[in-house]
């Protein structure tokens, strides 16, 4: 090195050429063509009117959804990933902006509704989220780049046999949950012999009660509910409780014994399946067979939303527990203080602030730390949801996550109406409190007085006393839109956090008058990395990789790889040599990377060209010129 | 195409040939007049001529079979299962129940049930590893015995009445059609798959490069090759061992292949697809939690899904047998977790009923604890100074080669992941059991004594020189001067693929059928079969009937009649119900996975006709013992089955979907339970009826069998 290294006299000329070199985006984003900003001004709603105040029939959804399609062709394509036991087809809208790329070349989104058969506010959940981002996209700049870098693939109705007869057929909050394969409850010998049935046929499922001297109940002083008896000694008008309405349809002397089920199907996947829980084997149902394998089919699925009611939760995937295993319970006592105490500390500033309970291992730390920071945005986007580590029983999400690698969250939809219904402020909804809510906030909507009708098995029953479908599990129509519009905003949050790879800077650093390290930092500023730290594990990971390209003048010396140190300041600060096949790499949520390469010139000027490649992160190219 | 090879180079042998076989079957001819459609092991059938055989038998013999395409492979090809008993016998609970005032959305998901569904089901099949199709072929020969000796021989003409055979030869037929037709070896199923990512499916599989209708194998010389050629044979290659030095020229072998898709790589993306055996939901993932069985995940390829489906719902199975080759063998439970799993009760039946009966057949040595299970402390105390392997100690005896489990016990190691076997039995509660056919030193004639029985080497030689003289040499290809396109200079030949691991056509695989006919007909005799030894009505009231009412003075009551009706009956119906199999109606704890269920017996009649003063319209039986006492195993433990069984039950019960939210624990009476040990149960039933209307007991066991009752009073 005797030549002397005249650093001035280039760095005048590096800085004119990165102010040269524009910045590229990583998808090319174009004009948008009714731009709004205004929060008060129009939005799209009205160009595809679609009422949220009620729930749709599966005849309905499935038509809304493909109405969409036609109205917006180069938005959302609409395919059937299967049939249902009962042979509906299970729709799947893929919402992306064809215009910037096909769907399965970017990072993408899974959302399914209404997995449990009742728990149809998944679908109006889901549709919400297809509607909104159709007919957003020529208005809302946010809608507009999420649909044109990233794909949605939208199942509003999972299990779509029961889906329909929960919205259609008079049935409790409970049932249909399960896919319609048969199955003896009752150990009779029979299959599903033995279902609910409207006695009083008001469309509603009711509870059945006879009037009985022995019985427990009475009814309430305002003869709405039938209520225990507290004082044996009481003077009064008693009932027994037969169950939910229905007939006695095989003779045994039961009612309702052996209702239409079988597995539930978020117990029918792989990981973590029992045969108890999920029987009898792994994906049997058709409804979640199809589902997975189209997973399976589609590995830019990145994240997963699964909708279900009730109890307002985010409950995410968590890397796997190893604390649990190692630490005695005096350590475990001693690390379980020590997060509430760092907890507390951060509610301080922030009272979404999450910290979760669990201890993983170094090569998982990278999953909690994302899935905490996501989950604590979803705690304030969703305000009064709360986000715990959700169960691997078989469940769809623990296979997503522990299987395909893709980061997963089950929304508990709605809950109690405390906000509205709790007037005492103790932070529960009494019975009472309840019926005036249905008062005063429903207007009366949504109560069955009990009511006198003829059974054919019992003679003289009393039915009533509870609320009408759509009270307790799935929300009332008054608040289906503004749970759909948050939970909307949350995977859309999910969605503006996808990996993105950008080459923030080069810098070029001569080190003879022909020589110059040039050096290349690579970021992802979102908050998932390219890869899961599971999928990583599973071997399931596409690595990322840095190449470049040259003129002809210019010669990268050959360096075997490993990692260089430029700064002598600052040892730490390493640089990953390039190789001239390229470097592959991984880089996380809210990474940088830096990568050198020693060029030799000869001539002037050169041009040099760095593509970073990564399958999540999409493609990022910046060139730059050199000159003598 | 590997049959008119036969023909051309064994004229003479073949004549001779024949004359064994007619003097063979000629006595079978005799006993056995009906052989409608004519069957012959002298070669393999194959995809196309087992389901020829299949589709003839199946018209041939409608009242006594019934042919069902349970799925489709990968690539399509029909999955049949061929139901042996007779179709006009049996019956099921649900046609006897009459429901009424049904839900009117009415939702038809279930479908009625087959008569031979009521009938105990054994479940035998073959060839889940395609190129394992000697089980195939013993599934042809029970077809045959079963339909042809109907009606000739007693026992098993009973046992195709009262029982259901389930016979499935091929459970993956694209690997045995590209093993016997296409005579390319394939263990695992067909999968379009792209396996190397080029964008082209299964472009590079294996390539008969000579033409011959083979795939063989190609050696040549390479000096990193790992195979010397045989000093004794030199037809025979010998691989060496890792590390193993040698003067002699070294070789490498590999099978007929070439490089397809001109990518560098030879057979890198081949039709087969996954180990069908590794794909059940049983011991599938490993203790970190990751895949340890093939495919994306349990069940995943369409013709292991047609079997869970198949075993979900036909809940009558409780004999299982997977054939695969070879060894002479058979694996009963389990391969993916210790021994321990298993109840003692299950071990007991397993060992010393089936596999001592199995033992005999194949003409091997009886473990001495079997003989002697009153003696098992004794046999355990011995073991625990001689044997390091601990499960072998709790039992009191080291399973015999013919018998014995996958699990390898000394160093407790599963032996894989996922395996159908095991699954059946822990998850269906089957009597499930995989015999591996085919052990040529057993199976062969005259087979000389070989020293070393564990060197393959010493076998293989053995067999070549067999063949040599009885066979004409023509399951082995000699080796023949190749010019491989990318390999140059070489030769090839070898066995014929197929032969290696399959018994050979001709009297050996007859042998090799009848021996395994014969257990599987005495595990048929072994089958649970419920019914009523005696019904009977007594009458303790008979009156005019009609409605009256009391009325109450004091302490006087004076009755009114409010309406006339007719003549009403109180009856106390008693049944007698018994288990004449000699199993029990489950495996131990079979009756508490979900998806089985108890014993349970009804009292049907006209509903408005009939009230139920005492006993339940249906009633629990729990699990009925079969008559044959279980050697070696001590029924002590029986309460604690039935605590397991019931206590899941009355879960399940109280905690089904359908109440309202707060009141899912609501408790309500559920049927009676009959708490009666053994194989009999006495029912009774108090029940008050208008007129006469006919009454009739049904009885309804799982895998015990359904059978009806008709009652006169």
């Amino acid at each position: 090195m005797k030549r002397k290294i005249s650093v001035k006299h280039w760095l005048g000329l590096i800085l004119a050429l990165s102010f040269l070199v524009s910045p590229l985006s990583w998808q090319p984003l174009q004009a948008q063509k009714k731009k709004q900003l205004s929060p008060g001004g129009y939005h799209g709603e009205m160009d595809f009117p679609l009422s949220w105040k009620r729930y749709y029939s599966y005849a309905e959804w499935t038509k809304i959804m493909h109405d969409l399609q036609k109205k917006y062709p180069h938005l959302a394509d609409i395919q059937s990933i299967g049939r249902s036991r009962m042979g509906r087809d299970q729709y799947l809208m893929t919402i992306t902006a064809k215009s910037t790329g096909k769907a399965e070349s970017k990072p993408a989104i899974w959302v399914d509704g209404a997995i449990h058969g009742n728990e149809v506010n998944g679908i109006t959940c889901s549709l919400y989220l297809i509607w909104y981002l159709l007919t957003r996209y020529d208005y809302d700049p946010y809608v507009h780049e999420l649909v044109n870098n990233c794909t949605f693939y939208v199942l509003p109705g999972f299990n779509v046999d029961a889906n329909d007869s929960f919205v259609r057929f008079p049935n409790t909050p409970n049932n249909p949950r399960e896919p319609f394969r048969p199955e003896d409850n009752d150990g009779d010998g029979l299959y599903d012999e033995d279902r609910t049935e409207d006695v009083d046929g008001d469309g509603e499922l009711s509870v059945m009660y006879v009037e009985d001297p022995h019985g427990e109940y009475k009814l309430s002083p305002d003869k709405r509910r039938f209520i225990p008896v507290t004082d044996e000694r009481e003077e009064v008008q008693r009932f027994r409780r037969i169950g939910p309405e229905g007939y006695d349809n095989d003779g045994d002397g039961l009612i309702n014994e052996d209702d239409i089920g079988g597995p539930d199907p978020n117990r029918n996947f792989p990981y973590g399946w029992n045969l108890q829980a999920g029987n009898p084997y792994p994906l049997s149902e058709p409804c979640t067979r199809n589902v997975y394998e189209f997973q399976l089919a589609h590995p830019n699925i990145m994240v997963t939303f699964h909708y279900h009611n009730i109890g307002r939760l985010i409950m995410f995937q968590a890397p796997p527990d190893v604390g649990a295993k190692t630490m005695s319970s005096e350590e475990r006592q001693r690390y379980q203080q020590m997060v509430q105490e760092r907890l507390a500390e951060l509610r301080k500033t922030n009272k979404y602030a999450q910290l979760f309970d669990r201890q993983v291992a170094p090569e998982y730390q990278h999953d909690m730390d994302v899935q905490t920071q996501i989950v604590t945005m979803g705690a304030r986007i969703l305000k009064n949801y709360r986000p715990v580590i959700a169960g691997l029983v078989g469940q769809h999400p623990a296979s997503t996550y522990y299987m395909l690698g893709a980061y997963s969250y089950l929304i508990e939809l709605w809950g109690s109406p405390d906000f509205d219904a709790d007037e005492n402020g103790d932070g529960r909804v009494s019975e009472e409190e309840y019926l005036k809510w249905i008062d005063i906030e429903l207007t009366g909507e949504g109560w069955i007085m009990p009511h006198k009708v003829k059974h054919p098995d019992l003679g003289e029953v009393w039915i009533g006393g509870t609320p009408r479908k759509h009270l307790r599990r799935t929300p009332p129509w008054r608040y289906i839109e503004q749970e759909a519009l948050k939970n909307t905003h949350f995977v859309l949050y999910c969605a503006s956090q996808l990996p993105r790879v950008e080459i923030k800077e080069v810098d070029v650093e001569p080190v003879t008058q022909d020589l110059y390290w040039i050096k290349v930092t690579v970021v992802n500023d979102r908050v998932y990395p390219t890869s899961s730290d599971r999928a990583v594990q599973l071997k399931r990971a596409v690595k990322d990789k840095i190449t470049f390209r040259h003129s002809g003048n210019i010669k990268p010396l050959k360096m075997s790889g490993g990692t260089a140190v430029l700064d002598f300041q600052n040892p730490q600060a390493r640089f990953t040599i390039i190789p001239p096949q390229g470097a592959e790499f991984r880089l996380k949520g809210k990474d940088t990377q830096r990568f050198c390469v020693l060029v030799q010139m000869k001539g002037s000027p050169g041009w040099v060209e760095f593509t970073v490649k990564s399958k999540m992160g999409g493609t990022a190219v910046k060139k730059i010129t050199l000159k003598k | 195409m590997i049959f008119q090879r036969q023909r051309e180079t064994g004229k003479s042998l073949r004549l001779g040939f024949w004359l064994t076989l007619c003097l063979l079957i000629a006595p079978l001819l005799i006993a056995a007049p009906v052989q409608k459609v004519p069957i012959s092991f002298d070669r393999y059938h194959g995809y196309t001529g087992t389901v020829d055989y299949l589709k003839k038998v199946a018209r041939a013999y409608p009242n006594l079979t019934s042919l069902l395409e349970i799925g489709r492979s990968t690539l399509g090809r029909p999955i049949y299962v061929l139901v042996v008993s007779k179709m006009k016998t049996g019956t099921t609970i649900d046609a006897h129940v009459t429901l009424r005032n049904m839900r009117k959305e009415g939702v038809k998901n279930v479908p009625p049930m087959k008569p031979y569904q009521g009938k105990p089901g054994h479940w035998i099949c073959g060839a889940t590893h395609g190129n394992e199709f000697t089980g195939t072929e013993v599934c042809l020969y029970i077809i045959d015995q079963l339909v042809s000796k109907y009606g000739q021989d007693k026992t098993i003409t009973q046992l195709v009445d009262d029982i259901t055979f389930y016979i499935c030869p091929i459970v993956n037929p694209d690997g045995v059609y590209n093993s016997v037709e296409k005579s390319l070896p394939q263990r695992q199923n067909s999968e379009l798959k792209d396996d190397d990512g080029d964008g082209r499916v299964n472009e590079d599989g294996y390539d008969d490069l000579n033409g011959d209708g083979y795939i063989t194998l190609f050696r040549y010389k390479d000096p990193q090759g790992q195979y010397v050629i045989d000093d004794q044979d030199p037809r025979l290659m010998v691989r060496l061992k890792k590390g193993e030095k040698t003067n002699k020229t070294r070789y490498s072998v590999i099978r007929e292949d070439k490089d397809n898709d001109g990518d560098g790589r030879r057979g890198e993306d081949p039709e087969r697809g996954i180990d069908l055996n590794r794909n059940f939901p049983e011991g599938w993932f490993k203790d970190n939690g990751f895949p340890g069985g093939s495919g994306d995940y349990p069940t995943s390829a369409p013709e292991t899904r047609a079997i869970a489906e198949f075993f979900t719902n036909h809940r009558n199975i409780l004999m299982a047998q997977f054939y695969h080759t070879s060894g002479g063998f058979t694996f009963r439970p389990l391969g993916t977790a210790p021994h321990t799993r298993l109840h003692p009760k299950d071990v007991a039946v397993f060992d010393f009923i089936m596999g001592k009966k199995y033992l005999e057949i194949i003409g091997e040595k009886i473990p001495e604890a079997w003989l002697h299970p009153e003696r098992l402390n004794e046999f355990r105390e011995k073991l625990k100074k001689t044997s390091k392997n601990k499960y072998a100690i709790q039992r009191g005896y080291e399973l015999p080669r013919g018998w014995r489990v996958s699990y390898n016990e000394e160093k407790d190691r599963r032996y894989a992941y996922g395996m159908a076997t095991d699954w059946a039995y822990l998850q269906y509660g089957l009597y499930s059991i995989t015999t591996e056919l085919w052990n040529p030193v057993k199976d062969l004639k005259d087979f000389p004594k070989i020293k070393d029985t564990a060197s393959r080497l010493e076998l293989e030689r053995a067999l070549l020189k067999y063949q040599d003289e009885k066979y004409r040499g023509k399951y082995f290809l000699p080796w023949k001067k190749f010019r491989h396109p990318e390999l140059g200079e070489g030769e090839i030949g070898g066995w014929l693929p197929g032969y290696r691991n399959n018994a050979w056509p001709g009297e050996p695989l007859r042998e090799v059928c009848e021996k395994h006919w014969q257990f599987e007909l005495y595990r048929a005799t072994l089958l649970p079969h419920v019914v009523i030894t005696k019904a009977t009505a007594k009458v303790l009231y008979s009156g005019s009937g009609g409605t009256a009412q009391a009325e109450k003075k004091n302490d006087t009551f004076t009755i009114k009649k409010t309406s006339a009706g007719s003549k009403v009956k109180i009856i106390e119906v008693t049944a007698v119900i018994e288990n004449q199999g000699k199993l029990a109606t489950h495996v131990a704890r079979g009756a508490s996975l979900a998806g089985n269920r108890e014993d349970a017996v009804w009292l049907i009649g006209d509903r408005d006709k009939i009230r139920f003063l005492q006993g339940t319209p249906f009633q629990i039986l729990g699990v009925l013992e079969g008559t044959m006492k279980i050697p070696g195993y001590q029924a002590g433990r029986v309460s604690l089955e039935r605590s397991t069984t019931s206590r899941r039950f009355s879960r399940r019960f109280m905690m089904r979907p359908g109440y309202p939210m707060g009141m899912m624990f609501f408790r309500r009476r559920g049927p009676d339970r009959v708490d009666q040990p053994g194989p009999r149960r006495t029912v009774k039933w108090l029940v008050a009826v208008e007129g006469n209307p006919p009454l009739k007991i049904v009885v309804t066991s799982q895998k015990g069998g359904t059978y009806v009752k008709t009652i006169t009073y």
